[in-house]
C-alpha cells in the first residue's frame, strides 16, 4: 500500500517509490540518497513532534515532516 | 602571490582544492595539512568561509583551497554553486576528495561527481581508524583501481597519511585520469552532445570541461543553461533514447546512476568482519533524543555552553578593561605629556583611541571563547541535534532549529551571537535570525535595568526585570512572524540534514578555528570599532572649546530628538542624549546619565601615580589572576547576576532620574533602551559577518520604529489607566 513517509512511525521500514516534489528539495532528497527502491527506516521523531530521524545507506538523515510528506512509500512487513 | 606570478617566474606550483562531504574530517585535515599558515576569509560577495594556504613541499609551492562541505555538485545551494564554480573556472590542478571512510556509499557518491571534472582526484580515505575500529575491511587497491584515482588512508585527528596524500595528490596532478564509465546509453548520448557542441559551439567547450558540459545538458542544469545561453532542446535528439530507455527523469536516473556506481564500488571494496552492534551515536542519541528528556538535556547543555562562554571570558574582559583604562591611559598621557602636546591631543588619544582600542579588545575574549564552544558543537555533532530538538518551535517563527543558539547567546552579548549565525547554512536563515538576536536582551542593558529598577521599584525588582527579557523575546517572536510572513517570504529553506555521528573534535582544529575568528575580529571588526570610537569622541568635544555635554554636538543632537520622545514620557534632553552615546553601547546610557545629572559632584580622586614597573607587575598579576577566575568560574556553580554588585555607588544618581522620572515614564524608558536600535559593534558585526549594511539597516529600522510604538503604548495606555 502507498503512502507518504510522514505517516510513517519509528521503527517501520519502507521501500521509495516516489518523490512526489520538484525543484531544489527534489534534488536534495536524491543527493540525499533518498532514490526510488531505497529502503529507509524511520527512528524518531523529535520531542516537539517534528522534525523525523530517518536512517538509510548507513547514515541519519533528518527531515521536517512536510519534507517527508513529498516522498511515497510502500511500507515493507 | 598568485599561481600565475609564481609560474612566470619559473617557481613550480600546483593549486589543490580540497572537496568532502560535511562531517567527512575535511576541516581537521585542512588544519592538519596547513596548521597556523592557514587564512581564512569569505567566498567573494556571500558569508560562506574560505580558507587557504600556502604549503612548500619539496620544490613545489603548493596552494591548498577547502572548497565548502557539500554532499553534491549540484546547483541550489549556495555552498555547492561556489564548490563546483572554483572547480570548473579556476581549474585547479588537483582534487583532494576527502572521504569518510565509515560511510563510503554516500561520500563516493560526490566522488563520482568530482571525477566528472576532468581533473585528477586523490582520495583521501578518511576517520580510517574508526573504520578499523568497526571492523571495516577496505581494499584500498581495488578501490583505487576501479575508481582510476589514488586511494590514500588517512586519519586527520592524528595526522597519519597526511605526506603520503600529498605526494599522491603531486603526482597525481601530472597525469590525467580517465572518468568512470556511464554504461553504454548515456556514453552514446554523451557523444551526440559533444559533436553537436563541436559543430555549433566549439567556444563552449574550451571553457568548460567537455565531458561535464556534455553531461549537464543532458541533465538540463539550470545554471549551465543559463550561462551558456542554450536550452533544454539542445541535448534533446541525444537524450531521446535515454529517454525512452530509462523513463522521462533525466536528473533522477543520473543520480541513481551514480549513487549505482557508489553503491556497487562500495559492496566490492568493503568487508564488514563483524556484525554491526548498536554503536556508540545510537546510544547517545537514545537518551539525547529521547521524547522526555530530549528538550531537558538541550536546555541544560545550552545553559552548560552560555555560562561558559561568559564566564571563561569576563575575568579577561575586566582585565583587558582595567590594563587599557589603567596602565596604557597612564602611560600615554605621560608620554604625551613629555612630548608637550596640548590637552585636547591627550583627550583624543586617551579619550578617543585608548578608549576604541580598549573597546575593541573587551569583546576578544567573548568572542574567541564563544568560537570555541560552537566550533566544539559543531564537530562534535551535537549542533545537528540541537537542531534536530528545537527546530518545531523555531520554524513556528520562521526560523531555524540552529537559530536556537545564536539567539542565546544574544542574552549574554548580542555581537557573539551575530556572528554565531554563521553555524547557518541558508543566506535567509541567516540573515532573519541576525536581525532578531538584538532583541534578546543582552548584558549591556543591565546596568540600565538595573538604574531604573533600583530607583523606582525597589519593592519587586525581580519581576521588572524578569518582564523585560519577556517582552524582547515576545518581540522577537512577533516580529518573526511578521518578517517570515512579508521581507522573509517565499519557500522556507529545507531541513534535510545529515545527523553526523558523534566524534570527539581535535584540539588542534578547535583552537587553530578559534584564533583565526578572533583574528579576523580584531583586524576586520576592530579598525571600524576604533573610528567609530574617535568619531563619537569628536561629536562630544566639539565644537572647539565646549565645556558642557549640553553644548557638544551630542548635546545639540539630544535636544534635537527629545521632542520626539515626549509622547514616551521622557522628552528631555538629558535623556535624548544619553540614549545617544547608548548607541555605542548600551550600558554607557547610565555612564552619560552619570556625567549629565551628577557632574558637579564628580570629585577627581587620583592617588599617587604608580611606577612603570608597578604597572607592569598589575598587568601580568591581573592576567593571572583573569586567568584563575577563569578556571574557578568553570567549576563553580554560578548564580544569577546579583543586582547588589551592581548597584554600589548610585545612590546620588538614582536621586537625580527619581526627579525627572515617573514609574511609568522609567518603565517605557527601560523598554526602548531594550528594543531600540543594535549598538555600534552590533553593526559592525552584522557588516562583517553579511558583507553587507542591509541587515544592520533592516534592524535600525524596525527596532527603532518597535521601541518608540512600544514605549508609546507603555506610557500612554499607562497614563489612560491612571498609573
Amino acid at each position: 500500500m502507498k503512502q507518504r513517509l510522514s505517516s510513517l512511525r519509528p521503527g517501520e521500514a519502507a521501500r521509495v517509490v516516489g518523490i512526489r516534489v520538484a525543484g531544489p528539495m527534489r534534488r536534495r532528497l536524491m543527493d540525499m540518497g533518498v532514490l526510488v527502491g531505497e529502503v529507509l527506516q524511520i527512528k524518531k521523531v523529535a520531542p516537539l513532534g517534528d522534525p523525523i530521524e530517518v536512517r538509510l545507506k548507513n547514515y541519519s538523515l533528518s527531515l521536517r515532516k512536510k519534507e517527508a510528506q513529498a516522498i511515497e512509500v510502500e511500507v515493507l512487513s | 602571490m598568485s599561481v600565475e606570478t609564481l609560474r612566470k617566474e619559473g617557481v613550480k606550483t600546483l593549486t589543490i582544492a580540497v572537496a568532502g562531504n560535511p562531517n567527512s574530517g575535511k576541516s581537521t585535515l585542512i588544519n592538519a595539512l596547513a596548521g597556523t599558515r592557514l587564512q581564512v576569509g569569505n567566498w567573494p560577495g556571500v558569508t560562506v568561509e574560505k580558507k587557504e594556504a600556502w604549503l612548500s613541499h619539496e620544490d613545489w609551492q603548493l596552494r591548498l583551497v577547502d572548497l565548502p562541505g557539500t554532499y553534491s555538485l549540484s546547483p541550489y545551494s549556495q555552498e555547492e554553486l561556489i564548490a563546483r564554480d572554483f572547480l570548473i573556472k579556476e581549474r585547479p590542478d588537483v582534487v583532494i576528495d576527502v572521504v569518510d571512510a565509515t560511510n563510503l556509499e554516500r561520500n563516493l557518491y560526490l566522488t563520482m561527481q568530482l571525477l566528472e571534472l576532468g581533473i585528477p582526484v586523490v582520495l583521501a580515505l578518511n576517520i580510517y581508524d574508526e573504520a578499523q575500529a568497526k571492523g571495516y575491511q577496505i581494499d584500498t587497491k581495488a578501490m583505487q583501481e576501479m575508481l582510476g584515482a589514488p586511494v590514500v588512508p588517512t586519519v586527520a585527528t592524528k595526522g597519519q597519511g597526511l605526506k603520503e596524500l600529498l605526494e599522491a595528490a603531486l603526482r597525481a596532478a601530472l597525469k590525467p585520469q580517465r572518468p568512470p564509465s556511464y554504461g553504454q546509453d548515456v556514453e552514446e548520448a554523451l557523444e551526440g552532445v559533444l559533436k553537436k557542441l563541436s559543430q555549433e559551439r566549439p567556444e563552449l567547450l574550451a571553457a568548460y570541461p567537455s565531458r561535464w558540459l556534455a553531461l549537464k545538458l543532458l541533465e538540463a542544469d539550470g545554471e549551465v543553461l543559463r550561462e551558456t545561453g542554450l536550452t533544454a532542446d539542445f541535448a534533446h535528439p541525444a537524450v531521446e533514447h535515454l529517454r525512452q530507455a530509462h523513463g522521462e527523469d533525466i536528473e533522477a536516473f543520473m543520480a541513481e546512476l551514480r549513487y549505482g556506481l557508489a553503491a556497487g564500488l562500495t559492496r566490492e571494496v568493503l568487508r564488514k568482519t563483524r556484525a554491526a552492534k548498536t554503536d556508540l551515536t545510537e546510544r547517545i542519541d537514545r537518551i539525547v533524543l529521547n521524547r522526555f528528556l530530549g528538550i531537558p538535556i538541550f536546555l541544560a547543555a545550552m545553559w552548560v555552553v552560555f555560562k561558559l562562554t561568559f564566564d571563561v571570558s569576563t575575568p579577561f574582559v575586566d582585565w583587558v578593561d582595567a590594563a587599557t583604562a589603567g596602565p596604557l591611559r597612564r602611560w600615554t598621557e605621560a608620554f604625551l605629556g613629555l612630548l608637550g602636546a596640548p590637552a585636547w591631543t591627550v583627550s583624543l588619544a586617551v579619550d578617543g583611541v585608548i578608549g576604541g582600542v580598549g573597546f575593541v579588545l573587551v569583546f576578544v575574549p567573548v568572542i574567541f571563547a564563544m568560537m570555541f564552544f560552537i566550533t566544539f558543537l559543531e564537530g562534535s555533532g551535537y549542533m545537528a541535534r540541537a537542531a534536530f530538538v528545537m527546530d518545531r518551535a523555531m520554524h513556528s517563527m520562521g526560523l531555524h532549529g540552529k537559530s536556537f543558539i545564536p539567539m542565546l547567546l544574544g542574552f549574554g552579548c548580542n555581537v557573539p551571537a551575530i556572528y554565531a549565525t554563521r553555524t547557518l547554512e541558508s543566506p535567509r536563515d541567516k540573515a532573519l535570525t541576525a536581525v532578531l538576536v538584538p532583541l534578546m536582551s543582552c548584558g549591556a542593558r543591565l546596568p540600565v535595568y538595573v538604574l531604573f529598577v533600583g530607583a523606582f521599584f525597589p519593592q519587586s525588582p525581580g519581576t521588572v526585570l524578569w518582564s523585560l527579557y519577556v517582552l524582547g523575546i515576545a518581540m522577537a517572536v512577533l516580529v518573526g512572524v511578521v518578517f517570515k510572513r512579508t521581507l522573509f517570504r517565499g519557500q522556507a529553506p529545507l531541513f534535510i540534514m545529515e545527523l553526523p555521528p558523534y566524534r570527539m573534535p581535535s584540539m588542534r582544529s578547535l583552537l587553530i578555528h578559534t584564533w583565526e575568528k578572533g583574528k579576523h575580529f580584531l583586524l576586520k571588526a576592530g579598525t571600524y570599532i576604533l573610528a567609530v570610537s574617535v568619531l563619537v569622541w569628536f561629536m562630544l568635544n566639539m565644537p572647539w572649546g565646549v565645556q558642557s555635554t549640553k553644548d557638544s554636538y551630542l548635546g545639540k543632537m539630544g535636544q534635537a530628538l527629545a521632542p520626539a520622545l515626549k509622547p514616551l514620557g521622557f522628552g528631555t534632553w538629558e535623556a535624548a542624549s544619553s540614549l545617544l552615546t547608548g548607541i555605542i553601547a548600551k550600558e554607557i546610557v547610565v555612564g552619560t546619565m552619570g556625567e549629565i545629572y551628577a557632574a558637579q559632584a564628580q570629585e577627581s580622586e587620583e592617588g599617587p601615580r604608580p611606577t612603570f614597573l608597578e604597572d607592569l607587575k598589575e598587568l601580568a598579576l591581573g592576567f593571572a589572576q583573569a586567568a584563575r577566575d577563569a578556571g574557578a568560574n568553570v567549576v563553580s556553580t554560578v548564580g544569577i547576576a546579583s543586582l547588589q554588585a551592581e548597584e554600589e555607588g548610585q545612590e546620588g544618581l538614582r536621586e537625580a532620574v527619581r526627579s525627572t522620572f515617573s514609574p511609568l515614564s522609567a518603565y517605557a524608558f527601560m523598554a526602548f533602551v531594550l528594543l531600540y536600535m543594535p549598538c555600534v559593534v552590533v553593526a559592525i558585526a552584522m557588516r562583517h559577518e553579511f558583507g553587507t549594511w542591509k541587515w544592520f539597516g533592516l534592524a535600525f529600522l524596525y527596532q527603532t520604529v518597535l521601541a518608540w510604538s512600544v514605549a508609546l503604548i507603555i506610557y500612554q495606555g499607562g497614563r489612560a489607566l491612571g498609573l
